[in-house]
């Protein structure tokens, strides 16, 4: 049987990064995983700029090809639909917000034959994640346009560059909170490998490694 | 206060939010449209106007009218649509309204592609529509900055009654960033002429159509004398080693953070490069350039672009150096290549 993990959320909340972590490291562990990128909205900072580096590690990349890869219209490749109804390991990386969402309730239907898990991706330093009102409004929105229940949250609580120990250990606090309120457990705590160890005590059995793949270098460190 | 993380479109968003922007106009369009998005969610909490109009002009006549009432309001697109709202900006240059308009700028000619580029540069410089006239010109480069000069343009705005324009593009527009969000702006300057309702006093007109000659040659002498202060005063650039440099990289908006590294890089393979980055693009920051060429014995001029900026480096170093061209176009370049450009010339001049 197979397994779907679909990640949506607010607009740059992190999905796509923690898409490609969580496809690679299935791969190494497991063999043949499918990476779905459904950005619709625009294609800056998306996985199909990794399609090679994926596939060279086992995952295969299912995304706008040619021209289109680099289009801002709703683009969803043909083999989606046989995909997820098939017994594939799947990670599915949504455009942020309900907008994102409209592409997951054309899929539905099918996926919900299938295992899958659905998480809500919240950093909570971004403007639209500072309150419970507007994490529950985000979350009623996406299940309502993609036609699909959230089974659990991942929680990524940082400031790019600028994280440091005590936002992560606060910002996830947050999470935590919101979390309760939503009544869906934390799946994971997603950190950068530099705070990794530090963390590993405290929070080992969600935690969860993350390199940055679509980071442009020369930001880092600037 | 506590940092967001925000992509570049949202802090300006939200720049404008902070300076009292109470009225967006636009029409979307990619890598623009966050900003359309976040000021359709924020305007109509906070007693402010949201409107996507039928298309780039009327959105652009909107914020005609809007400035002419006095409220702060603005407009974003990229490129294509820009090409369609210079008729309005002509007319609201002449009109002397202020009011702030984003360019997150991608690839052109044409419809071109959605890649980032610095292609506009002579749009926005130069006027872009007819008649003589301009535009102020920011460029910001960083999540930051995008905030910080939406709330300094609304105020140059204000000062001058002039359109400013926010010179960006696509990745500043989408990478995220920390950013300090700022203490709403409370001080606003007075505008006696402003349409407000006339009980009282006697009407204001906002007009552009002047069919005497002499009073059209007088509306420009006056459009002039304003723009030769704003010249006088506003020109802004940061420098980084120039000091004692031999090239030096001139770029703005995201590609001056691109190039610092290259700079950085250059310096420890014995080259003695330094940045120049103008913030104000329109006005050109001439006098600080003409500072630097007093010393430096060649510039490079870094742009997404295939070599706009160039025109103004050379008008402003008046030939005391020579000025080359690194360009693309949709493709950012990456640091290892300038410093590869850096070291190439370098070693030809024997630097």
């Amino acid at each position: 049987m197979g397994n779907i993990v679909i990640l949506a959320g607010g607009f740059g909340s992190g999905k796509s990064e923690i898409a490609l972590n969580l496809a690679l490291e299935k791969a190494k562990n497991c063999g043949k995983v499918i990476l779905a990128d459904l950005d619709i909205v625009n294609p800056f900072l998306a996985s199909r700029e990794l399609r090679k580096e994926l596939e060279e590690e086992g995952v295969r990349l299912v995304a706008p090809v040619g021209e289109l890869a680099f289009g801002d219209v709703p683009n969803i490749p043909a083999e989606m639909m046989g995909l997820v109804s098939q017994d594939n390991e799947m990670y599915i990386d949504l455009t942020g917000d309900e907008v994102g969402a409209l592409v997951i309730g054309y899929l539905s239907r099918h996926i919900k034959r299938a295992e899958y898990e659905m998480y809500l991706v919240i950093n909570p330093y971004r403007p639209f994640a500072v309150d419970l009102e507007s994490i529950l409004e985000l979350k009623n929105t996406i299940e309502g346009t993609g036609k699909i229940k959230f089974t659990g949250i991942i929680s990524n609580p940082n400031l790019v560059e600028e994280t440091t120990l005590d936002l992560i250990i606060n910002g996830h606090r947050r999470v935590v909170g919101y979390a309760e309120s939503l009544d869906l457990s934390v799946k994971y705590l997603t950190v950068e490998k530099r705070f990794y160890d530090q963390l590993l005590c405290q929070y080992g059995n969600i935690l969860k490694k993350i390199e940055l793949f679509l980071r442009p270098e020369w930001l880092q460190g600037s | 206060m506590e940092k967001v993380l925000m992509k570049g479109n949202e802090a300006l968003a939200e720049g404008a939010v902070i300076a009292g922007c109470r009225g967006f106009f636009g029409y979307p369009i990619t890598p623009s449209s966050e900003i359309a998005e976040y000021m359709a969610r924020k305007l109509p909490t906070i007693g402010g106007v949201f409107v996507q109009a039928e298309s780039e002009l009327a959105a652009i006549n909107m914020v005609y009218g809007g400035a002419s009432t006095g409220t702060r309001v603005m407009t974003a697109s990229s490129g294509p649509g820009l090409s369609l709202k210079q008729e309005g900006i002509s007319f609201i240059a002449e009109a002397e309204l202020p009011c702030l308009i984003v360019n997150v700028s991608r690839g052109g000619p044409g419809l071109g592609g959605i890649q980032p580029a610095q292609s506009d540069y002579f749009q926005a410089t130069r006027g872009g529509g007819h008649g003589d006239y301009h535009t102020m010109v920011l460029a910001p480069s960083g999540a930051q900055e995008m905030m910080d000069f939406a709330i300094k343009g609304f105020e140059l705005a204000d000062r001058y009654r002039i359109p400013v324009m926010i010179m960006a593009e696509g990745t500043l527009g989408n990478i995220m960033e920390p950013v300090i969000p700022r203490e709403p702006v409370s001080d606003f300057f007075e505008k006696p002429w402003a349409i407000t309702g006339c009980k009282d006093r006697a009407p204001n007109v906002v007009n552009t159509l002047h069919l005497s000659a002499e009073f059209l040659e007088e509306r420009n002498r006056h459009l002039f004398k304003k723009y030769a202060r704003i010249i006088e005063s506003e020109q802004r650039a940061e420098t980084f080693l120039t000091d004692d440099a031999d090239i030096i990289v001139v770029a703005f908006g995201i590609m001056a953070r691109i190039a610092k590294k290259s700079v950085m890089e250059a310096r420890k393979k014995g080259v003695k490069a330094g940045l120049f980055r103008p913030i104000s693009l329109w006005p050109f920051p001439d006098k600080k350039m003409q500072e630097v060429a007093r010393t430096a014995k060649r510039f490079l001029s870094v742009e997404i672009s295939m070599g706009q900026m160039i025109q103004d480096i050379r008008l402003a170093v008046e030939g005391k150096a020579p000025v080359e061209l690194y360009g693309r176009i949709g493709i950012t370049p990456n640091p290892e290549e300038i410093t590869r450009q850096l070291l190439l010339i370098a070693e030809r001049e024997g630097y």
